[in-house]
């Protein structure tokens, strides 16, 4: 569930996380999906961003960022532990480009 | 170039009031952190007399850097909540946001992380103040800070070495330094008056084996850094994963699934956490 600016909600987009006032009360429900009032509404809450359904957005491509996964564990891959470590981050990074 | 002997920099570490090159802001505020009599309602007042001061603490103490589930409205209910020592941390956290930025870029960033990945695994590790070790993975690198303000050549070095020798900017750092960013963090915790504990996790967070206060709690800071850079958020002075302490990550325990949900809250949490500014 990516983390949107509140500046690039579009209508149609739904809540993955419930919107509350500052008070705690629930103003917007989880699933509820934006239309251009309720986008208003959110900015003039001044809030910065809203969780949204959906598979996460990526800036670079999935081979770059497993090159860059790779480059960053090359002076300890034989290290105790760290074939593991880096498989989990590994798998939370093919994650990242699943579409859900 | 000789090595600058550490006691000249320690020195300069207690006396950074004196320091031309730290900001006259952070001065004030490290003068009143670091006085052994500030009550927590003397520091609540701090705070809220200060809008943008109380902006940015509510932001950040509302954030997955906590991750309290009720929302936090006011100064006063935060000090209460938190405590002194967490409160002190939480300034300096929103305080160091513009004097990272300018001396490493991408610091502040690293530094969010791990702040929340700290205090994911101390609440999977059932710690009681989870608050605690999160503050220790906010400030975990702030010695880098006073360092590159310092000494920016002799850092800017120390960064050239860790690039071109593929090594670890702890390392290369001890090359140009013999002290390190971790000694500078424990010698600045030491003088903001920090518990033991804070001091310790601070200090060894790269060799958490020396904590003997608080072996898990450097063990989970220890660890944060090291899934944080993983994973490849922010920046903080060398591109390479370090070798995980065996007995630390022995004594974390974590399992795969734990790991799973710390990349998970950190993916999800650490651009909105950026926005603490």
């Amino acid at each position: 569930m990516p983390n949107i600016p509140t500046i690039k909600l579009e209508p149609g987009m739904k809540l993955a996380k419930p919107i509350m006032a500052k008070n705690g009360m629930v103003i917007l429900g989880e699933g509820t999906e934006l239309n251009e009032t309720w986008i208003e509404r959110i900015r003039d809450m001044e809030i910065a961003s809203v969780f949204v359904d959906g598979p996460s957005i990526q800036t670079i491509s999935k081979e770059d960022a497993l090159a860059g996964l790779d480059a960053r564990f090359a002076l300890v891959s034989d290290k105790p532990y760290m074939k593991i470590i880096k498989q989990y981050v590994k798998e939370h990074i093919e994650g990242l480009y699943e579409q859900t | 170039m000789s090595k600058l002997d550490p006691t000249v920099l320690r020195h300069k570490v207690q006396n950074i009031n004196a320091l031309p090159t730290v900001p006259a802001v952070f001065k004030r505020l490290s003068s009143v952190i670091e006085n052994p009599r500030i009550t927590i309602d003397e520091i609540s007042a701090f705070i809220s007399n200060d809008p943008a001061l109380t902006t940015k603490v509510l932001k950040m103490v509302n954030s997955a850097i906590y991750g309290f589930p009720g929302r936090i409205a006011s100064v006063s209910h935060a000090t209460m909540l938190l405590g002194l020592n967490v409160i002190k941390g939480l300034l300096l956290g929103v305080s160091v946001f513009e004097m990272m930025q300018k001396t490493m870029s991408g610091l502040y960033l690293h530094s969010l992380a791990c702040a929340i990945a700290s205090r994911v695994i101390a609440q999977k590790k059932g710690l009681k103040e989870p608050e605690e070790v999160s503050i220790a993975g906010l400030l975990h690198d702030i010695g880098k800070v006073i360092l590159i303000l310092e000494f920016s050549k002799e850092y800017e070095a120390a960064m050239n070495e860790a690039q071109g020798e593929k090594t670890s900017i702890f390392k290369a750092e001890k090359n140009q330094f013999t002290a390190t960013h971790a000694d500078v963090g424990s010698w600045l915790a030491e003088k903001w008056r920090f518990p033991r504990s804070l001091i310790e996790i601070i200090g060894y967070h790269h060799r958490p084996a020396l904590a003997k206060n608080a072996p898990m709690e450097a063990a989970i800071v220890h660890f944060a850094d090291l899934l944080v850079r993983a994973r490849g958020f922010g920046f903080a002075g060398d591109h390479f994963v370090p070798e995980v302490n065996t007995a630390a990550f022995e004594i974390l325990n974590l399992s795969g699934a734990d790991i799973r949900d710390v990349l998970r809250e950190l993916e999800e949490n650490v651009e909105s956490a950026g926005d603490i500014s």
